[in-house]
């Protein structure tokens, strides 16, 4: 390998770009390469014998030592989650994601377009606030209360639109945050160009900002989308009657009424995993530069 | 330029609906939280008397103890293990770079409900995959579950395993954003390995280390799915944390006086941790 004594003689051009490539020398990196290891067991193989405990009837279940691959494989745990309605609860965490992802990205986008190109009273300490959000939505805990009270007052609990207001206004933060760092790097001179043509502010938003904003919206909506199906707080308290109830709560709901029959339980979480997993597929660059911009949401 | 108010357009909707669930909630629950509290309705006006209530209670000492000892533990090895993996995965290149990163984000995009059963079930569960192969080999029977210690080690797992991915992304992001140039230059002039970690990464990564810190923190201190779907709080009261707490005087022991004091309690240390966060994320407007 290259030494320093010999790169500092070469040209700067030639000289290898070995030292990004490389892997850590010695004892530090084996070290490393087995926490890797470690962790790549610890995060994949919950899901793989999740999945798999699923599929197994209760006397393979019992079978010890545990069998991985040596059994017939049932869809009996399937049928049993199905038949206690999880399907119905899946539609409605669809429907509320759907209506928030569609919601937080239409109230997010011309927000995120007045805060990077207008100038209006209190525009800094409102941005601000908005900043001041993001990390503020993850103390649903403490918010939850005040919020149930809130919202129990004004009789806005218990209905179709509860979570998707709820998990809107939750995810609209880091929309608008994740959306402005985009626009900022819109040129300027593309909404000149179209005013001098004629344009509105509007149209400048509609036609300029909005298709440059694609990925930034991908971003942003594939987050949201993440964090509407995986919440559970406000879903498990701010709905009651069963055909409103999301996905995360119902689980929790099996958890007592299936106890510690486990196929069932694995099967309905195998079942709530899938959406997340698609997104993850197909858009996991989206979720990384999400949060990358986003840089909030632990 | 028209007028100056024309901007406000824009921005009215997304800030009626943040009015309406984030900020003024949290008047009314003030509000509330200053009378007794019977059937979930308000009746008589009897000022800190839900706090003072508070005080009083025993039990409440050692659920803010045990709160900031899980926090601390979590948040630290959450930070210190995602530095490793994120300095490690930065030299990988951007191919083996980017899968690496999808695994250690995979428990991260799980719900914390799933992600914790399925941990629960794998490696905690007396038949499950781990403890089954721990008696196979001989190690015996260990039940984590009913020891005070042991318990809330696992609940500090649990959150350091759900939450790495985050971090670690965050943490390379800030990597990324250190020019080349520093690290080859100081190279030259002879450092080791350690001494430019310890002398030019690490210092200018502060900013996404303490911007990790604090969502951590944050989200660990507000975690109400974890402990309930891990330990529900046992044995005994051993994992019992203070988001876990509030969730249950409200929806479970239905004392709502309690529960909203507490809540904007938990809320105003929420709002300190939110300023730190605020000077750090260097808002420009």
């Amino acid at each position: 390998m290259t030494t320093g004594a010999t790169t500092t003689r070469m040209p700067r051009n030639e000289r290898p770009l070995v030292r990004r490539r490389q892997w850590l020398p010695g004892a530090m990196g084996v070290a490393i390469a087995l926490a890797f290891a470690a962790l790549a067991v610890l995060n994949l193989l919950p899901l793989i014998w999740g999945v798999l405990t699923s599929l197994k009837a209760e006397t393979d279940l019992f079978r010890f030592p545990p069998v991985i691959f040596d059994f017939t494989p049932t869809l009996a745990n399937y049928e049993r989650v199905i038949a206690s309605g999880f399907l119905g609860n899946m539609k409605m965490s669809l429907f509320y994601s759907a209506v928030t992802v569609a919601a937080t990205l239409a109230l997010a986008l011309p927000a995120a377009y007045a805060f990077d190109r207008f100038d209006f009273p209190l525009r800094g300490p409102l941005f601000l606030l908005v900043v001041a959000s993001i990390p503020l939505s993850l103390g649903a805990a403490a918010l939850l209360i005040p919020n149930y009270l809130y919202f129990t007052r004004l009789g806005l609990t218990n209905a179709w639109f509860t979570l998707p207001l709820i998990y809107t206004a939750h995810q609209l933060p880091m929309a608008i945050w994740i959306m402005k760092g985009t626009i900022e790097g819109i040129p300027r001179e593309l909404d000149e160009a179209a005013i001098a043509d004629g344009a509105s502010r509007f149209d400048v938003l509609r036609f300029v900002i909005l298709p440059l904003s694609r990925p930034a919206m991908g971003a942003a909506g594939v987050l949201t989308f993440v964090g509407s199906w995986n919440e559970f707080v406000a879903g498990s308290v701010m709905v009651d009657s069963p055909g409103l109830r999301p996905v995360q709560p119902a689980i929790y709901n099996f958890i007592g009424f299936f106890g510690r029959e486990w196929g069932p339980l694995t099967a309905s979480a195998t079942l709530a995993i899938v959406p997340i997993l698609i997104a993850f597929a197909l858009l996991g660059r989206l979720i990384v530069s999400g949060l990358t911009k986003g840089s909030v949401k632990g | 330029m028209h007028s100056r108010r024309a901007g406000l357009i824009y921005i009215v909707p997304a800030f009626a609906l943040l009015g309406l669930v984030l900020f003024s909630p949290v008047f009314y629950g003030f509000w509330f939280s200053l009378f007794r509290i019977q059937y979930g309705a308000p009746t008589d006006f009897i000022g800190i008397g839900n706090f003072m209530r508070l005080l009083d209670d025993p039990a409440l000492g050692g659920t803010v103890r045990r709160s900031a000892v899980f926090a601390a533990a979590a948040v630290v090895l959450t930070v210190a293990i995602s530095l490793a993996l994120a300095v490690w995965i930065h030299k990988l290149g951007e191919r083996r770079g980017f899968i690496v990163q999808m695994i250690v984000i995979v428990p991260w995009i799980i719900s914390t409900v799933v992600a914790t059963l399925l941990f629960r079930w794998v490696f905690v569960n007396d038949i499950g995959l781990a403890l089954s192969l721990a008696r196979w080999a001989g190690l015996g029977e260990i039940r984590i579950l009913n020891d005070p210690t042991l318990a809330m080690g696992l609940l500090i797992a649990v959150s350091v395993w759900k939450r790495i991915g985050y971090a670690v992304i965050i943490l390379l992001a800030g990597l990324k954003s250190i020019p080349d140039d520093y690290e080859e230059a100081a190279r030259i002039d002879g450092a080791t390995g350690w001494q430019v970690f310890r002398r030019i990464t690490l210092p200018l990564l502060k900013t996404p280390l303490l911007l990790v810190t604090i969502v951590l923190t944050l989200s660990n201190l507000n975690t109400v799915e974890t402990p309930l779907v891990l330990t529900g709080g046992g044995p005994g009261d051993a994992t019992r944390i203070l988001p876990m707490d509030v969730f249950d005087r409200a929806f479970v022991t239905y004392d709502l006086g309690s529960a909203t004091a507490l809540a904007l309690v938990m809320f105003f240390g929420n709002i300190l941790l939110v300023l730190a966060y605020v000077r750090l994320a260097r808002w420009k407007a």
